[in-house]
């Protein structure tokens, strides 16, 4: 009911990723889901290699198979205007693998061999890992609940251009995240 | 999820509630909740909307206010979209319909706001795209990462600078002047004529004042970003050290939409996590090698010896040019341009000279970048300084040379940088003559020999052409910093094209042509090094600032040089660049940016006030041709242009009188600021330490709340301990053989060691007490045993004892955890103390000490020593009646927690009897007593603890434990020993143990009796109940007695617990058999609870034998 004057960009973005099963008329909310494959193969995506993560929490159905109501989502979250607590939150979903709403240690494992592409050794991604928790667990629950992770996560510095609009021709799409809300 | 968003949502309705009327704050507490709650379902959120609907106006426009607010926030909420959608609908339907019964105007009102914000939205987006190079900045972020789009951002930036500064410039001094000329370029081109045209332009002011303003425009920006920077990264003013989890989850940047950067970025990552862990092993070890200092020392020497070079090189380069233009009458290209371009060259090869140098040191990558970036901006700042100084020393000669030879080749007038304008020549004669006026006034010696070449001025015009640099040495020095930045310029452009594009060229299209792989070995593609980028742009910048004053147009050049750079840059990082090697983060180093930004300002102002200040404008040239010294312009303004009061008042100002107490005065305030902000700091610190202690000590009183609960079953828990003993000393005794490993065995709950399975354990025993009330006769213990094995070893190793202690006692601490707490709760079994203690029993049992019950205590090891911790809770009471019946007194603890309350009740289920024929009644009671206690505990859910444990136990018996202070007291029931059936479950003791065990048991019979009746005796006037049947039905009288008062004293603890918070921390009992096991208790908790424990439990001590209880 939206989608199409508001974020027409992105809309076409997302149709162009499968123009076969996205209807141009969105008026009757059809339930259009597109895989994840489609999704993680966007030029933002691709490379990163938390894609499959960031496809899979903005998801509804927590594989990753996004509607198009997911995918503004996803971009209003990852674009400039989305507020740091927000980011903050999703980052948090994002590194939680297990969704059990703390990041423990096999969440950290995972996030650190994504991250190097299992370049680090065994010990090595241990010693990081005690460290990590050593550093950010404030309640030495030996995970780090959602608390914790905001605590540590918002005094990053590249924390301010963390996730910092996914769009490279964002100039439009930057404004995404409040447009569609508001209008 | 909604569990994590609710503090969110309740933050945010919290922070807002305030302003609001109360039933409001009801309302949309309500109403967030049911936002938050019923996710899917909108029945209830309509339902929630329609309890919302009221006729009162004023509760009325509050409900609209905050369905506004919900509006306006809606985007600060992490919701998945569909819910955004409905709520944001819903909030806007009811604003609508409400709106409309308010009154008209607001809704006006409103409408008009929404209007305003949407068009300002609008607007907002199209400056977005009015950025420029907005979409190019974001295509190389997209290639490059934050670091490389930081240095054209940083570039963008100091564009915009430039502009203003151009336009400052521009619109005050070269427009008025007159058209655009070449000479307009210089300080020499303009004239000294107070006013110009009708309206009386003053361009010599004009020319001070915006000379000066640059520089606090300059300065202001800068300062004001660098502020804004700071006050953006909360990290450069706190010390908190997260290197690693910044490293880990701030590590990828999600701009990267290249798998080439990717791929470079994931090594970079590597790099950076592997270095912060050879740091920290670093940090310990400090060893460093006599070659290596040597090798650093070099280092620096030589780049210390190519910064003196370099130094130097300028130097004798400018003293050459001097010379030459003083023999020869015509120069070369090159040699009027030699300075420049020798200044470039140096700062195009030296920092790759450094960077060769710096391998040398062996630095790690970071250092070694950081003592590169100093070492280049002192290159840059020595050159810069150097040629100044040249040049003011020329200047210096220059001056003196005209007041030597002035006789023959003199007259430098202002006219003569422009004289190629006739017509500006007619208008140069006289203020050349004003000039000479007040020159002859100041009684100067040239002025004689002036007024003479004035006379001849026409006619000589054309020889002094090739004296006008010499004469006008403003003009010679914006000459020579045009020059510069000219050639800088060309020398960059050179370098991009040949050390990137061909460089890119030749690596793409002949590495298959060439023996070894150009793209991985030696020349590679190029990389774009941030830092020294960045770097040279301050250079150029500092040297625009430089020169500012003596050559108005030079921003107005730099502004064409940046786009040329921008676009030239951009073009060249896409094609034929890659991402570099090192991180260097973008917004950490924003502020280094721009600090060394600032420092370069600050030094390049100096040579240019310093100019002002101490040397005299060039007599015949410039705005300021005539003066002593070119701030006299403003004095002479004060003077001539205000009234007289205001040059009084200046002139008041400006005197010592006031300075220096205003100086004062400043450095007083800037002290003052600097204390608050160092308290300020200091403040911050505590808070922060604050913050953290007292998330510590959230978690510490959920588990003080824990343990304070416990306390309440103490008394009783503790009496039935006595009586236990009692009981089981008369056992045992009779037994002779209370299997003493079981006593002895410590059960300790150790957090650190297995953390995550505590909970499971927990959870799990819960379940088992679940089941064991459902009532099965037969022990539920060994029916859940294989289900124990495969969730939790200790707990396996718990039950197989209780399995070998057969089906007579029903074992193992039932504990149950009704929440999912994510408490540090370990339940580690310490075997090794159980093995130990088995000798020590038998020995005891020779003796025939009847004490060998152990109820360890909890051991708080707190991980950082943070939270409190555990609890252990073994206990063993060998509930033997006479007749070898062993009545089991399980004890189950319930270990709850809502609301992130941790209790811990020690619960009594059930008692198994071991054989069956003879504890037909035992049976029958224990069922009773089990329904009772599912009774109560329906009503209460908190357990009827171990007071349960009372009636058990002699009721007679003086609670001479609880009267001395004891805390609380855990037991979760191990016990293990009954003397009967063997187990069928896997027993995981030592063979020698288990034989020992066999032996006892089959003495057993007789021992029992005659070691009842012995403790009988030794009993401090207990009397133990030696006669079973007896012995429970005061049990079960006596239990249902009780559980009233108990039940009341388990609240008042409760109620009482935030009191005892610290105390019950830290309390633990550990009954020990003997002095060894105790010590190495107490030494794990230090030395006081030793003490403390001695004499807490003296009598104890001394009349059981060998137990002790320690009490912190």
């Amino acid at each position: 009911m939206f989608g199409l004057f508001v974020s027409r960009r992105l809309f076409f973005r997302y149709r162009d990723l499968a123009p076969q099963l996205v209807p141009l008329d969105y008026t009757n909310n059809p339930d259009v889901r597109l895989p994840y494959q489609l999704i993680g193969s966007m030029p933002e995506l691709k490379d990163n290699p938390f894609r499959q993560r960031i496809a899979e929490v903005f998801s509804e159905d927590g594989e990753g198979n996004m509607s198009l109501n997911d995918f503004l989502d996803m971009f209003s979250v990852l674009s400039e205007m989305a507020p740091r607590d927000i980011k903050a939150y999703y980052a948090f979903k994002i590194y939680d693998f297990n969704n059990d709403d703390f990041i423990c240690k096999s969440d950290l494992e995972k996030t650190l061999n994504k991250l190097t592409r299992n370049e680090l050794s065994e010990d090595e991604v241990r010693m990081v890992c005690e460290k990590v928790l050593d550093e950010a667990d404030l309640d030495n629950d030996g995970r780090l609940s959602l608390d914790d992770f905001q605590h540590m996560i918002l005094r990053a510095p590249e924390f301010l251009r963390y996730n910092h609009s996914l769009y490279e021709n964002h100039t439009v799409e930057l404004c995404i995240g409040c447009l569609c809300f508001a209008f | 999820m909604s569990s994590v968003s609710e503090p969110l949502v309740r933050g945010g309705s919290g922070r807002t509630a305030p302003k609001r009327h109360k039933s409001v704050r009801k309302n949309s507490r309500r109403l967030y909740s049911s936002y938050q709650n019923n996710q899917g379902s909108s029945d209830d959120e309509d339902k929630e909307d329609e309890r919302v609907e009221s006729d009162d106006p004023e509760e009325m426009f509050q409900n609209i206010q905050h369905q506004k607010e919900i509006i306006a926030n809606i985007r600060t909420r992490p919701w998945p979209m569909r819910r955004k959608l409905k709520v944001l609908k819903q909030a806007r339907e009811i604003v609508l319909k409400y709106e409309g019964r308010l009154t008209r105007t607001r809704g006006y009102q409103t409408a008009g706001a929404d209007l305003l914000k949407k068009l300002s939205r609008l607007l907002y987006n199209i400056v977005v795209l009015f950025i420029p190079w907005e979409v190019r900045i974001k295509k190389i972020e997209s290639h490059f990462g934050s670091g490389v789009a930081s240095y054209f951002i940083f570039l963008r930036w100091l564009f915009g600078i430039n502009i203003v500064l151009t336009i400052m410039t521009g619109a005050f001094i070269v427009l008025p002047e007159g058209y655009l000329q070449y000479s307009v370029l210089f300080y020499g081109y303009y004239g000294s004529v107070r006013k110009i045209g009708s309206a009386g332009y003053r361009l010599p002011l004009a020319y001070f004042l915006v000379g000066m303003a640059v520089f606090a425009y300059s300065f202001i920006i800068l300062l004001r970003k660098m502020a804004k920077n700071s006050r953006l990264s909360l990290a450069s003013a706190s010390d908190e050290n997260f290197t690693f989890c910044w490293r880990v989850f701030c590590a990828w940047d999600y701009l990267i939409g290249n798998p080439e950067a990717a791929e470079s970025k994931g090594a970079a990552i590597v790099n950076n996590i592997r270095e912060a862990i050879c740091e920290e092993q670093e940090k310990k070890k400090d060893t460093s090698l006599a070659v290596l200092i040597s090798l650093r020392i070099l280092a620096n020497i030589l780049v210390l010896l190519s910064l003196a070079g370099s130094i130097y090189i300028i130097y004798f380069v400018v003293d050459r040019s001097q010379k030459l233009e003083q023999e020869k009458p015509e120069l070369t290209l090159w040699e009027k341009n030699e300075v420049s371009v020798v200044v470039s060259l140096i700062t195009m090869i030296a920092p790759s000279a450094f960077e060769l140098v710096s391998q040398l040191e062996m630095y790690h990558p970071r250092t070694s970048l950081r003592f590169q970036l100093a070492r280049v901006l002192v290159l840059y700042l020595g050159n810069l300084y150097s040629l100044i100084i040249a040049l003011l020393d020329k200047v210096n000669i220059m001056s003196s040379a005209i007041s030597v030879s002035s006789s023959n080749w003199t007259e430098p007038s202002s006219f003569l940088a422009t004289i190629s304008q006739p017509e500006v020549m007619s208008t140069a004669v006289p203020r050349n003559i004003s000039t000479l006026a007040t020159d002859a006034t100041m009684l100067d010696p040239v002025t004689t020999i002036r007024g003479s070449v004035a006379v001849s001025l026409s006619n000589q015009t054309s020889v002094f052409e090739k004296n006008k640099q010499d004469q006008c040495w403003e003009t010679y020095v914006g000459q020579e910093m045009l020059k510069l930045s000219i050639i800088d310029m060309i020398f960059t452009v050179a370098s991009i094209l040949l050390i990137d594009f061909i460089r890119g060229l030749v690596v793409r299209y002949l590495s298959d042509c060439c023996c070894w792989d150009l793209e991985s070995k030696f020349p590679e593609y190029g990389e774009f090094k941030i830092a020294e980028n960045v770097l040279h742009l301050i250079y150029n910048q500092g040297m625009i600032w430089m020169g500012a004053f003596f050559s108005p147009c030079l921003p107005a050049f730099n502004v064409m040089k940046l786009i040329g750079l921008m676009y030239l840059r951009s073009w060249a990082v896409l094609t034929c660049n890659v991402p570099h090697q090192q991180v260097f983060r973008a917004s950490r180093s924003n502020n280094f940016y721009l600090a060394m930004l600032l420092f370069m300002l600050f030094l390049c102002m100096l040579p240019t006030i310093f100019a002002i200040v101490r040397y005299r404008p060039s007599q015949h040239c410039g705005p300021f041709s005539g003066q002593e010294k070119i701030y006299d312009i403003i004095s002479e303004t004060v003077e001539k242009d205000f009234p007289l009061w205001f040059g009084k008042v200046m002139s008041y100002v400006t005197s010592p009188i006031v300075v220096l107490p205003a100086l004062l005065l400043l450095f007083m305030l800037i002290y003052y600021l600097q204390s608050i902000a160092r308290s300020l700091k200091f403040t911050n610190n505590q808070l922060r330490l604050q913050l953290q202690t007292e998330r510590t000590d959230d978690k510490k009183k959920v588990f003080q709340l824990a343990a304070a609960r416990l306390q309440a079953p103490e008394p009783p828990a503790e009496v039935s301990t006595e009586q236990q003993d009692s009981d089981n000393t008369s056992h045992e005794a009779s037994i002779q053989t209370p299997s003493p490993r079981r006593n002895g065995s410590v059960t300790n709950f150790q957090s650190p060691v297995s953390r995550g399975n505590s909970i499971r354990t927990i959870a799990q025993s819960a379940s088992r007490s679940e089941l064991s009330r459902a009532g099965t006769s037969r022990s539920p213990s060994v029916a859940m045993l294989p289900k124990h094995r495969l969730e939790h070893r200790p707990w396996l190793s718990h039950s197989g004892h209780t399995g070998h202690s057969g089906h007579s006692g029903h074992t193992g601490a039932n504990s149950s955890c009704r929440s999912k707490s994510h408490h540090p709760v370990v339940f580690s079994p310490r075997y090794s103390d159980h093995m130990t203690s088995a000798p020590v029993h038998r020995k005891t049992i020779h003796a025939l000490h009847p004490v060998e019950r152990i109820i360890t205590a909890p051991s708080f090891s707190g991980r950082r020593g943070h939270t409190a911790r555990y609890v252990i809770v073994n206990e063993h009471e060998p509930r033997k009646h006479l007749l070898r019946s062993a009545t089991r007194l399980p004890r189950h603890y319930v270990m709850e927690e809502p609301a992130e309350i941790l209790e811990l009740y020690p619960r009594n289920f059930k008692r198994y009897t071991a054989r069956a024929i003879h504890h037909q009644p035992h049976l029958h009671r224990a069922h009773l007593s089990q329904q009772n206690l599912s009774e109560e505990e329906e009503e209460e859910d908190q357990g009827p603890s171990t007071r349960r444990k009372m009636p058990l136990g002699k009721t007679l018996r003086p609670k001479s434990l609880s009267d001395l202070h004891q805390p609380a007291h855990f037991y979760i029931g191990d016990r293990g020993e009954s003397h009967c059936s063997r187990a069928k479950v896997p027993y995981e003791a030592p063979e020698e143990e288990e034989e020992a065990w066999e032996e006892l048991q089959r003495k057993a019979p007789q021992a029992k009796v005659r070691g009842a009746e012995q403790s009988v005796r030794s009993r401090r006037g207990v009397s133990s109940s030696g006669r079973c049947s007896h012995h429970v039905e005061v049990k079960a009288k006596s239990r249902q007695k009780l559980e009233a008062p108990l039940t009341e004293s388990d609240s008042a603890s409760v109620a009482s617990s935030s009191d005892q918070q610290n105390s019950s921390v830290d309390q633990y009992i550990q009954v020990i058999h003997n002095k060894e096991r105790f010590v190495k208790a107490a030494a794990r908790h230090g030395k006081l609870p030793k003490k403390k424990s001695k004499t807490t439990f003296d009598p104890n001590v001394t009349e059981v034998n060998d137990l002790v209880c320690s009490n912190v």
